[in-house]
């Protein structure tokens, strides 16, 4: 992975994080929205233009691609740079989550 | 029924336009279309509490922009001077997400910067090419006689206008987008 991608993108916002997360399958914008809205239960909504913008954005920047279109709506897909910043910022929740619970001290006491 | 109205909003003012415009919803008049620059077309209905949102420059977005911006429930209905009207019942919409077309500072602070570059822009030039240097003219006295008069009256009312427009639209844009940007 290009450190300029990564750089961009790790950390990513919450909602940057869901829309990589649901593209490992083909997917359009709104698409996208519903499962992230039935993920979250209702708390992350993404709205129709910011959508449009962050997969021009990522497209750009190859970490999604163009799998085809259905009427007028672009199906999108990750392709191998984004699967890897997906994993990367995983890998970071996974160690900030780990943290937040103490697990840690809990190590570290145990010692 | 039908009625137009004719009400000036001007570039800067986009935001109290779309809550002008929910209130006439409210209140039972919704907007069919635009008459360039200021006359609002509306046709009775039931009121209803429904959010009208003004996209710059989107006649410039590709077919599957709009494409979603429908999927997410916007109807868009009408085009005036680059804006494009969109609106949503607020009953479909939960979080305040649904209820904007973008949710993100980047691209909010980004509309307004087309604003200003595709219509703050020509106005500036075209005040310093054409309004200042006739301004300038008039006061050398060129102009005489009674058109000379009228004509000095006429360009003394559009230089105050346009130094005011400049100004307070300026200021305004900056102000909004400063909301958006640290």
């Amino acid at each position: 992975m290009e450190e300029r991608i990564k750089r961009i993108y790790v950390p990513m916002t919450e909602s940057g994080f869901y829309i990589l997360y649901c593209l490992q399958e083909p997917q359009h914008g709104y698409g996208i929205s519903r499962q992230v809205k039935e993920m979250t239960g209702g708390e992350v909504t993404i709205s129709a233009g910011t959508m449009y913008g962050a997969l021009s954005k990522m497209e750009k920047d190859g970490l999604i691609r163009l799998h085809g279109e259905e009427d007028k709506r672009k199906l999108y897909q990750l392709t191998e740079s984004g699967k890897e910043v997906l994993s990367a910022e995983t890998a970071r929740i996974e160690r900030l989550f780990r943290n937040s619970r103490g697990e840690y001290l809990n190590e570290k006491n145990s010692d | 029924m039908r009625r137009t109205v004719t009400k000036v909003f001007t570039i800067a003012d986009f935001e109290e336009e779309e809550i002008w415009l929910r209130e006439q919803h409210k209140k039972g008049w919704k907007l069919t279309g635009m008459t360039p620059p200021c006359f609002y077309r509306f046709e009775s209905c039931e009121p209803e509490d429904v959010i009208y949102r003004l996209d710059f420059g989107s006649d410039d977005r590709p077919n599957d922009y709009m494409q979603m911006l429908s999927d997410f429930g916007w109807e868009h209905f009408a085009d005036c001077l680059g804006w494009s009207y969109f609106r949503k019942p607020a009953s479909e919409t939960v979080t305040e997400e649904e209820g904007e077309i973008f949710s993100d500072d980047e691209s909010r602070a980004e509309q307004v910067t087309k604003v200003m570059r595709s219509r703050l822009l020509p106005v500036v030039l075209l005040f310093f090419c054409t309004v200042l240097p006739n301004f300038m003219r008039m006061l050398d006295g060129e102009y005489i006689g009674f058109w000379g008069k009228v004509y000095s009256g006429f360009f003394s009312i559009v230089f105050a206008l346009d130094v005011f427009l400049i100004v307070y639209c300026t200021a305004k844009l900056k102000k909004i987008r400063s909301r958006y940007k640290d």
